[in-house]
């Protein structure tokens, strides 16, 4: 069981990310390919306020949070009127920029040589209680998220920003101030995945430069793609089938032997590789489909005719 | 091309009927380039005066994009278009971004089919009528007390016009015509842009598009410009027509007067309609 408790941590992570890129791509249709950039932006500032400058946790967990933010804020008000694979490819760049300066400001982050440790923010005596306290913690910010998801997508603001992934031109005619509506949202949601990330810290306690490299996007936009991108629980069913799947009943239960068990992350990437390729071309929608569509009977051949 | 007599209209003939309004939007020296093409040159235009105006030409003649010029869905390479408030302010709307222009009340009717794909009729028009104070990322309640607020005014739309199932997306191009005009009417404009409101629309419902753009202006609620290729519903519903081609306004006047023009039957009736 105490084995679990650190693989469920980082599940309890990648659903949390997940339901951000839900409400980033699926509900607004912002592609944000530096997912990693984000939430290791607030990782790091976290960790460094804590270690170096001696802040309290949650001091630093919100002044990470704000910084992302903020950072996010302009970076969306410069690339948010572009078009999509503009998006993709300037958060991505932004993600990789962050992971450089990780490697390269090692005054501030040790380098490659890591910045540790990060405590856990409250100390419940016994270590496995805590931990197992840590994990309740990220499981409930988790159910926020995908409840705040569910909830946005039935009221006017989320009518808003589905409108705009759908057709902005014609929103912006309506009346809509589209532009300001995404950078916001954008900034929002960014500066969450920042918490996310300061959370995050204290999972792994230890940081290296290798935690902000785009493994971390790729699984998220795996799991939401494979979850099913305009569905509130896409992530979390993704993330079960692609993280749970590997991350706990692979290395937990499988004898793997052991010359193998270095190719296995290899393995692993390769396998959601394949996924991913297999859900875009049988099952676009994902697997819980596209739960809009459904709704509205003949609209399909409606359409058709 | 250029050598073809025109009569720009700079300044109304005399024998025009008597003004009814002041306009509610002056257009001066507006221009639109694409490459090297002029596709709009408009010297002076006041719209709004009449009521319901019209807006006709050939294909290409650059209705369409006049009408983006108004609303700032496309920027004007020069010029400059005022909107003259109800209480007597004036804006610039060159230069305003397209919502802030919607926002004014200028709103413009799509010619080509417009549609949000993941949204049912009723959630489409609930869009158009949500106020900015509830389209704000924190405001999670209240969605059932804006959609009692809304119910009346929706379901005397519903009632009037032919939606299959107004809980189920807008299925056949007519129906998606149709709710795009519904929810610039939603939006309760002062100035209306209809561009091609009866193509695709089976007469029924554009019958009563138009009874309804009709008594709305006859209420004083706003003024209309429409862009028609149905010459009959031009002649029939607007108190004044503009007359484009080649991207200039060359005629303008009564629908008498413009279907009398040698100008129109040369440059229009002759090539496309007889
Ligand atoms: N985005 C664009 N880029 C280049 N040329 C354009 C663009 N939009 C319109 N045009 C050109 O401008 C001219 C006027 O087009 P516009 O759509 O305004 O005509 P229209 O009078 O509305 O015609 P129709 O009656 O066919 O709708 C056309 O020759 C068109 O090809
Ligand atoms: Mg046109």
């Amino acid at each position: 069981m105490d084995a679990l408790i650190f693989p469920l941590s980082t599940l309890a992570i990648i659903v949390c990310l997940g339901a951000l890129l839900h409400l980033q791509f699926g509900q607004a249709g912002i592609v944000n390919f530096g997912v990693v950039g984000f939430s290791g932006l607030g990782m790091y500032l976290t960790a460094i306020l804590v270690i170096e400058a001696e802040q309290p946790f949650g001091l630093a967990l919100v002044i990470a949070t704000v910084v992302t933010g903020l950072v996010a804020a302009a970076l969306g008000w410069l690339i948010l009127d572009l078009d999509n694979e503009a998006v993709l490819v300037a958060t991505l760049a932004f993600a990789t920029i962050v992971w450089h300066l990780s490697t390269t400001e090692d005054q501030l982050t040790g380098g490659v040589v890591g910045l540790g440790t990060v405590p856990l923010p409250f100390d419940l005596g016994d270590y496995r209680a805590t931990t197992l306290a840590y994990l309740g913690v990220l499981v409930a910010i988790a159910a926020a998220l995908v409840l705040y998801a569910r909830q946005v997508s039935r009221v006017p603001y989320g009518r808003l920003i589905r409108s705009i992934q759908d057709n902005e031109p014609l929103a912006r005619s309506l009346g809509k101030p589209t532009f300001r509506h995404k950078v916001v949202f954008f900034a929002v949601t960014c500066a969450l995945m920042g918490t996310i990330g300061g959370l995050d810290a204290a999972v792994q306690q230890f940081l290296v430069p290798r935690l902000l490299l785009a493994d971390t996007t790729f699984v998220v936009w795996i799991a939401l793609i494979l979850g099913g991108r305009t569905r509130v629980l896409g992530a979390f069913f993704g993330a079960l089938l692609t993280v749970g799947l590997f991350d706990i009943v692979v290395e937990q239960y499988v004898e793997v032997p052991r010359e193998y068990s270095l190719l296995l992350p290899d393995l692993q990437l390769m396998a959601f590789g394949m996924v991913l390729m297999l859900v875009i071309l049988f099952r676009p929608a994902g697997l819980l489909g596209d739960g809009r569509k459904r709704r509205a009977p003949g609209a399909a051949k409606g359409a058709s005719a | 091309m250029s050598a073809a007599p025109t009569r720009t209209d700079s300044t109304p003939p005399a024998a025009l009927p008597a003004r009814t309004g002041e306009p509610v939007l002056t257009l001066t020296d507006v221009t639109k380039r694409y490459g090297g093409r002029t596709v709009v040159d408009v010297p002076r235009l006041e719209l709004g005066r009449h009521g319901i105006e019209g807006l006709i030409g050939p294909n290409g003649a650059g209705k369409t994009t006049l009408m983006k010029l108004v609303t700032q869905a496309v920027a004007p390479t020069t010029g400059t278009v005022v909107h003259h408030a109800a209480d007597g302010g004036e804006r610039r709307l060159s230069g305003m971004s397209a919502d802030a222009v919607a926002r004014m009340g200028v709103v413009k009717s799509n010619q080509v089919i417009q549609d949000f794909d993941s949204l049912t009729i009723r959630e489409s028009m609930l869009l158009a009528l949500a106020a900015s104070r509830r389209e704000r990322f924190f405001s999670l309640f209240g969605e059932r007390a804006f959609r009692r607020e809304s119910e009346a005014t929706i379901d005397t739309y519903l009632e009037r016009f032919g939606f299959a199932d107004p809980d189920g997306h807008a299925g056949s191009a007519g129906e998606k015509k149709l709710l795009d005009i519904v929810r610039c009417l939603l939006l309760r404009p002062s100035f209306l842009l209809l561009d091609e409101p009866t193509a695709g629309l089976p007469q029924a419902e554009t019958d009563k598009v138009m009874e309804l753009v009709r008594e709305r202006t006859a209420a004083g609620e706003m003024s209309v410009l429409i862009i028609e290729h149905d010459l009959d519903l031009i002649w029939d519903t607007c108190a004044h027509v503009h007359f484009m081609a080649e991207g200039q306004v060359v005629l303008q006047g009564t629908p008498a007067e413009v279907r009398a023009d040698a100008t129109l039957a040369e440059k229009y009736l002759g090539t496309s309609h007889v």
